[in-house]
């Protein structure tokens, strides 16, 4: 491999200017990317039901995580609320908003699927149906300081995935067409179970509803410390396999033939989204639109290379979510699902027109 | 027929040795033997049926139930990881699918994945390697259009750049001409006879197109039934006895052509 | 001849693993449901609610086992247990321990001067005992008496709104048990370090123990054993008199009409009112179903439809112009009668009228020492 130009390549330098235009862009996104993410870390904390100056905020931070020890001017209800309510809030929205476009970004590529979403193989109703059952459940159980809720939220997803894959025929080259229609199958059957559940229900019915569009309003250090945790290894083993997931973009043929281990990595890559995806929505409950879209708006702006979408994605499924929760919290408590779709879909609808014109999903 | 296949720092060679494939109940290749010396151009030809894509998959490693053995470049195929294989040989798709819009050079650049370090991914000389495999398989004009926008046949050679780009010196080819144009059916044999002589790339196609197999390919191997049943320069191969037995067809041969 | 290369697998039997799992998913769900056993309507029914959402709440108990999930912390009876309040608790009461309905147990140390409540009912319970002004908190459906309408909203449909609670700091917090308050805000609040305590009541008297209870957590025991006392009586008046007639006539009481019919279940606390105001009850199938098919209610036939859900605009006139009612005993006979439902399904002190108001739509000429308010709703 020569690093030496030749000379018949004169007449592409004209057109490799425009790829370093496109190969510097993504660190610059990623930069803006972390400014954004922290700003809206700093503005979901500032901001919330309960008007906190933002000084007050700030000094309240330093106080408890730098140790900082100038004099008290807050109230214990105000540090109260920003440190227990607030600051676990917004952490957990920001883990869920990675997990999820993480979670999203894989499943697209992997399945080759432009309208695949962290709930394609089932978990969304593999987790509701958890969560239903643990509502009906008189049973009060906390290992961890998470509730049966969480827990059962987390298995049900685990489980449904891990039905698709048996059902599909499993670990090895079965037709991806055919793990999207188990997948679907699967979802469908536990949504019935669902149905099932919630009209058993009665006065849980509320809550089973609440589950389902998703919310941070029991956010607790509890749950995050578990939460996070998985969802952070997750991610970062997801990253490291941004090679998998370009080699599989013109199929599973091809990437063997570039020399991916593609059974191997197909098993991966399905398990890690699918723990990511469970650990997500067993803090957050059902939050759409996430995984679905921060993936392809990253992807306008790089292209598909997943060594640029995937980082991109996390940051900016973080700050989005933090971002709706913002919004959901100011007016009482919208969920939040409804805002990252009412919020979100407006916006990905007027990036199609504008960026990449012509860009088909 | 039988030049040496020993690691040659030109093109690779391909060996098969009593090569049998089934399908099931179904065997579909008989004991092939089979040498491809470094930077020869075969072309295998035959009735559907044959066994030829068969035997592109035991070169592939795709085929899960084959007998014999396969050597690449003198060895084994199953001692070689999928990844070295793949800097050694590059197999170029079909018409292949696109979910998400790709920029051309972007297609081509995952060519360079077997040689990409797994945490920094492309490195200048990836990126050289992606800007010359483009201007040798002249498609360097289309740099930055969506590769899904693109006519079959420049797709095809999109695809081919992507091979070239992997740097193997072995290039498989599985039908490359289906969907193309007159045009573009001489562009990519025309570039194949190119990368064959100028790099030494040792080339093996699949050809349905007995004419153009007669006229682009130095040596043709002609399987029928699973089995060899004819292998030399085109001339020898094809006559018109062998395309009655084989093909079943009554061909004329018209002088001054093939 | 080299060895062949198996890479295939053999094909595993699918159908086991399907069954298998379907058997599964159902037993998981029909065992929690069954487990969970009947409980309360509380979101199910009603017409387009211009006021107050569909929420009922006044959260209608019923009378099944008891739904509610004991507590971690010892539990040993499920129900308020409050000694009778002894003139030592008067006013120097504290520090005091509560068993809350959940039977967690709640200990405060003083008396409480900041209260937040999470239903109507309790906030129309803290007022009738005198201590409206401790109200720091309240929800947005609290409706009763005028004042609570201006108390601060800390909880709405969606749940409570934490950072409010916790700004306004309270020193008790009155939640409403059967997941009314959701389940995780009260442990949320009780992480926090407030004082929760759960109401829940199934019946009537369970209704007049949690005044008690009440009473009893903000200090003022006398009042609310005076408040009971007087409801007792009232009850008992009014089911003396309705017992009288020595009649009992089917009566459907209308919980709700969009997008099914809705009526009290079986062992219900409806269905407990309408048997003490002299009637008998038209339930649904089950003690988990709260819809009834207009054909099981045309064969039960009521002599008497009780409108509940008048409050939302459903009148009598309408309710007799439906399809297949036509020949029920209650519209020949003009028997529809619109009530105020807050006052009947509400657990609050105004449900001894409530009830007296329901002998009234089941009998008019009832005979009262004095009559229950009288109800504003369709120009009756």
């Amino acid at each position: 491999m020569s690093t030496g130009v030749a000379p018949d390549l004169a007449g592409t330098r004209l057109r490799l200017g425009r790829w370093e235009v496109l190969r510097r862009r993504p660190l610059w996104l990623l930069t803006a990317g972390l400014i954004l993410l922290l700003c809206s870390l700093v503005a979901g904390i500032v901001f919330g039901n309960v008007p906190v100056a933002p000084d007050q905020t700030l000094a309240i931070l330093a106080h408890r995580l730098l140790g900082w020890s100038g004099p008290v001017t807050w109230s214990p209800a105000a540090e109260t609320i920003v440190m227990e309510l607030r600051l676990p809030r917004v952490l957990t929205a920001m883990t869920v908003g990675t997990g999820l476009a993480l979670a999203g970004t894989v499943l697209q590529g992997l399945l080759r699927n432009p309208l695949a979403d962290p709930y394609v193989l089932g978990t969304a109703s593999g987790a509701a149906l958890g969560a239903a059952i643990a509502l009906l459940v008189p049973i009060q159980v906390a290992v961890l300081g998470l509730g049966l809720l969480h827990i059962l939220a987390f298995t049900g997803a685990l489980i449904a995935v891990w039905l698709v894959y048996r059902l599909s025929g499993g670990s090895s080259a079965g037709s991806l067409t055919s793990v999207l229609l188990t997948g679907y199958a699967v979802g469908s059957l536990l949504a019935a179970g669902l149905a099932l559940a919630m009209y058993l229900s009665g006065a849980h019915l509320r809550q089973i509803f609440f589950y389902l569009l998703g919310s941070f309003a029991t956010a607790s250090w509890q749950q995050l410390l578990v939460g996070l945790p998985l969802v952070a290894a997750g991610s970062v083993l997801i990253l490291m396999r941004a090679r998998s997931l370009n080699a599989l973009l013109l199929g599973e043929e091809t990437a063997l033939h570039l020399g991916l281990d593609v059974r191997r990595e197909r098993g991966i890559l399905l398990t890690l989204a699918s723990l990511v995806t469970a650990a997500s929505v067993a803090l957050a409950g059902l939050i759409g639109f996430v995984g679905l879209v921060v993936p392809h708006v990253v992807r306008i702006a790089v292209g598909p290379n997943a060594r640029a979408v995937l980082p991109l994605a996390a940051v900016f499924g973080a700050s989005f979510l933090v971002l709706a929760d913002l919004v959901a919290r100011i007016p009482g408590e919208i969920p939040v699902g409804i805002v990252t779709a009412v919020v979100g879909a407006p916006f990905f609808l007027s990036l199609l027109r504008r960026f990449r014109s012509g860009y088909e999903l | 027929m039988s030049a040496s296949v020993g690691p040659h720092s030109g093109g690779v060679g391909v060996e098969f040795r009593r090569v049998g494939l089934a399908y099931g109940a179904r065997q579909v290749l008989h004991d092939i033997d089979l040498t491809i010396a470094a930077a020869e151009r075969v072309c295998l030809i035959g009735p559907n049926g044959a066994g030829k894509s068969s035997l592109l998959r035991c070169l592939a490693g795709t085929a899960s139930d084959r007998q014999g053995a396969v050597l690449v470049d003198g060895v084994p195929l199953e001692e070689l990881s999928r990844q070295t294989l793949a800097r050694r040989m590059a197999i170029v798709p079909g018409q292949v699918q696109l979910p998400f819009a790709t920029r051309v050079e972007e297609v081509v650049a995952l060519g360079r994945l077997p040689h990409e370090h797994p945490l920094l991914g492309a490195r200048p000389a990836d990126r050289i390697a992606v800007l010359r495999a483009m201007d040798r398989v002249g498609v360097a004009h289309l740099a930055g259009r969506d590769a899904r926008e693109l006519s079959m046949g420049e797709r095809q050679l999109v695809v081919l750049a992507m091979a070239v780009a992997q740097g193997g010196r072995l290039l498989i080819l599985d039908e490359p001409t289906v969907h193309l144009d007159l045009r573009h059916q001489v562009e990519v044999m025309t570039l194949l006879a190119d990368l064959n002589e100028r790099d030494g790339t040792t080339v093996l196609a699949v050809l349905h197109d007995l004419p153009l197999a007669m006229q682009s390919f130095p040596r043709l191997v002609l399987l029928a039934g699973g089995r060899i049943v004819a292998d030399g320069p085109p001339a020898e191969v094809i006559t018109a006895q062998r395309v009655r037995d084989v093909y079943g067809v009554e061909a004329r041969f018209v002088p001054g052509v093939g | 001849m080299a060895p062949r290369q198996r890479r295939t697998r053999p094909a595993k039997p699918r159908s086991g693993l399907i069954r298998t799992s379907l058997l599964l998913l159902s037993a998981a769900v029909l065992g929690a449901a069954c487990s969970a056993g009947p409980p309360a309507p509380s979101v199910a029914p009603t017409a387009s609610p211009p006021g107050p959402p569909t929420a009922s709440p006044s959260g209608i108990p019923t009378a099944s086992p008891s739904v509610a999930a004991p507590s971690p912390s010892v539990a040993v009876s499920p129900r308020a247990s409050a000694a009778a309040p002894s003139p030592s608790l008067a006013e120097t009461g504290f520090p005091v321990t509560l068993t809350d309905d959940e039977g967690t147990e709640v200990t405060l140390e003083a008396r409480p001067e900041r209260v937040i409540s999470l239903s109507p009912a309790n906030t129309e319970i803290v007022f009738a005992l005198g201590a409206g002004d401790v109200l720091v908190g309240g929800t947005d459906f609290d409706d009763f008496p005028a004042e609570a309408v201006d108390l601060p909203d800390v909880a709405t449909f969606t749940g409570v709104l934490l950072e409010q609670v916790v700004d306004l700091d309270p020193d008790l917090v009155l939640a409403a048990g059967n997941a009314f308050t959701p389940a995780a805000d009260i442990e949320r609040m009780r992480d926090l370090g407030f004082p929760v305590l759960v109401v829940y009541a199934e019946t009537v008297d369970e209704v007049l123990t949690d005044i008690e209870l009440i009473g009893q957590a903000i200090g003022r025991p006398e009042e609310a054993t005076d408040l009971t006392a007087g409801m007792s009586d009232r009850i008992e008046e009014v089911t003396d008199a309705a017992a009288a007639s020595g009649e009992a006539p089917r009566v459907f009481y209308q919980i709700g009409s969009e997008p099914e019919f809705y009526g009290p279940a079986p062992g219900s606390f409806i269905a407990d009112m309408v048997e003490l105001a002299g009637g008998d009850p038209i339930t649904t199938s089950d003690p988990a179903v709260f819809s009834i098919p207009v054909e099981r209610l045309v064969t039960a036939d009521p002599e008497i439809i009780v409108v509940g859900d008048a409050a939302y605009g459903v009148c009598p006139e309408q309710v007799a112009a439906r399809p297949g009612w036509r020949q029920m005993t209650a519209v020949r006979e003009g028997a529809v009668r619109p009530i105020d439902d807050t006052i009947v399904t509400r657990p609050g002190p105004r449900l001894a009228e409530g009830l007296a108001s329901l002998a009234v739509a089941i009998d008019p000429d009832i005979e009262l020492a004095s009559p229950p308010p009288p109800v504003t709703f369709c120009g009756s």
